[in-house]
């Protein structure tokens, strides 16, 4: 009974000797006392995501070898910074999906608006495709609001086109900040909604070529009708979609 | 008042696999909305359009040899669901290949979108709905390490003659996929003056689908910023030794205009000086 812990011991002196000899260069750190001596496999002191209004910075302080390495076919990135790549997600949010734009009446413009906000992971753009259901109609009795063809005649689900004036009727959108740029000059461009129901196909209103965290664009919705129109309730459905580039 | 906010992760898949086999590839998706919401699933393929990434779904046709289910017990593509408020659900996505299909690319996206609720005449407003995709790209083959066939299709310097402040310098180019597989970009810009470093530009690693091309793009930024000494710069792209694109080398040069400018303007005020000084001379000895 008391030669086992006899040769339990001599093992472990053993095989820690065997350990101490093996290896003559140590990468980790080690903590010594009188009677402890702690290997670590390496030392962080600090590490994390730092802010300022101008800059933001992440860290490792104490890792064995980071940076980024690469050989054909890998690249290895070491060091805890590198996991802040991944850690914003695919996120797409709509501030407000009733789009109230009340009882219509000739000649009164009115315009209602929502925020699209978008954020994207290392590696993506993305892009967000806008489709309307149908014309905006009277339900029931299916009166319908034409697509507004902007101020000059000219403008179309694909190209945007100043819309200021007080007898341009129809409907329209306009999307004013990150990413609209390429698609309206400002915000008195405006855009016919593509619609399904006439088999037009979803056009690009927002996109950027590089990862991005919590851009947004607001989406105004513009309405006017003619006195030739109906006064009313006139509805549909605006479908927004968003999808990371690949 | 109602809204959208969804996240679905991850963004992209990409896969190599066989024919006759099956993978499944989970989907985390997040309702960040103080709201519970219905929600859908859709497949849809696409092809890729212009040299950014974007994609088209109007010219792509499906795949009949390609087969995607969910494994959820619950759930099947195109059933809808609640997602409760502030909280996830994973949706584990099926794939299979059929034992006939084509030894090539597939791309498609899985798409997460909100239920349309039917407009009624109570409500009196429009809706927006929102819709979310992530996309998968998919090399059916029987080896792992596919064959890539590259191509540097160009390779821009913008201005390739400049002054030594001011505006940066811009690198931009194509890469062009041969082959049937997708790859990704990957190597580095090299820039030199008098076979010294300057600086070392990181491309990212973008995928440059079967038979079409890509723009590269930079890890921080394809530009290399001013101030920069005169003379003649030495930019050499050193593209991944897979890709199999030989190293190209380049040159621009930096000339010191504005410097040259703006001796000539201190001289030509001095030369002015010194004439009105002489002038007012002469006009003293002739009163």
């Amino acid at each position: 009974m008391k030669i086992k812990p006899l040769i339990f011991f001599v093992t472990l002196l053993l095989l820690s000797e065997i350990c101490h000899l093996r290896s003559k260069i140590s990468l980790g750190q080690t903590f010594d006392s009188a009677s402890f001596h702690i290997d670590w496999g390496n030392f962080n002191m600090t590490s994390g995501k730092k802010n300022s209004s101008n800059y933001k910075l992440t860290d490792t302080v104490g890792q064995n070898a980071p940076g980024q390495y690469n050989s054909a076919g890998y690249v290895v990135k070491s060091g805890f910074q590198y996991i802040y790549d991944k850690i914003i997600p695919f996120s797409f949010s709509i501030s407000n999906l009733n789009i109230d734009f009340g009882y219509l009446v000739p000649n009164i413009g009115s315009t209602a608006t929502n925020v699209l906000t978008i954020s994207t992971p290392t590696g993506h753009g993305y892009e967000v495709y806008a489709l309307a259901s149908h014309p905006l109609t009277t339900i029931g009795t299916n009166i319908t609001i034409p697509d507004s063809l902007c101020d000059s005649g000219s403008c179309s689900e694909s190209v945007s086109g100043l819309w200021t004036s007080n007898s341009t009727y129809g409907f329209g959108f306009n999307a004013n900040g990150s990413g609209t740029s390429s698609y309206f000059t400002n915000t008195n461009y405006f855009r016919q909604f593509a619609n399904s129901s006439s088999g037009e196909k979803a056009q690009i209103c927002m996109s950027e070529n590089v990862p991005v965290e919590n851009h947004t664009a607001t989406i105004t919705y513009k309405v006017l009708i003619s006195p030739n129109q109906a006064s009313g309730y006139y509805q549909n459905s605006i479908n927004f979609m968003a999808i990371p580039k690949y | 008042m109602s809204s959208f906010n969804l996240t679905l992760s991850p963004s992209q898949v990409e896969f190599v696999l066989k024919p006759s086999v099956t993978i499944i590839q989970a989907y985390e998706v997040a309702n960040n909305s103080s709201q519970d919401i219905v929600l859908n699933t859709q497949i849809l393929p696409w092809v890729p359009v212009g040299n950014d990434g974007s994609v088209s779904y109007q010219q792509a046709a499906t795949s009949s040899d390609l087969d995607f289910s969910l494994a959820n017990s619950d759930l099947k593509i195109g059933q809808s669901f609640i997602l409760k408020a502030n909280s996830k659900q994973q949706i584990v996505l099926k794939i299979k290949t059929s034992k006939e299909i084509s030894l090539a690319d597939y791309y498609q996206t899985f798409f997460v979108y909100q239920n349309q609720d039917p407009l009624n005449q109570d409500n009196n407003f429009s809706q927006a709905t929102g819709k979310i995709g992530s996309h998968i790209l998919l090399s059916v083959s029987n080896t792992e390490n596919t064959s890539i066939k590259a191509k540097l299709e160009s390779f821009k310097i913008f201005p390739k003659i400049k002054d030594v402040f001011f505006t940066p310098i811009t690198f931009s180019g194509e890469i062009k996929n041969d082959s049937t597989y997708f790859f990704k970009t990957s190597g580095k810009i090299i820039i030199t003056k008098n076979e010294s470093p300057v600086k070392e530009i990181e491309l990212n690693n973008d995928n440059v689908l079967t038979n079409h091309y890509r723009s590269f793009s930079c890890v921080d930024s394809c530009k290399l910023n001013s101030p920069l000494w005169p003379g003649k710069y030495q930019v050499t792209l050193k593209m991944d030794e897979n890709l199999g694109i030989a190293d190209s080398s380049y040159s621009f040069y930096i000339l010191p205009i504005s410097p040259i400018l703006f001796v000539l303007f201190i001289v030509g005020i001095i030369f002015g000086i010194q004439k009105i000084k002489k002038l007012k001379k002469q006009k003293i000895n002739l009163k």
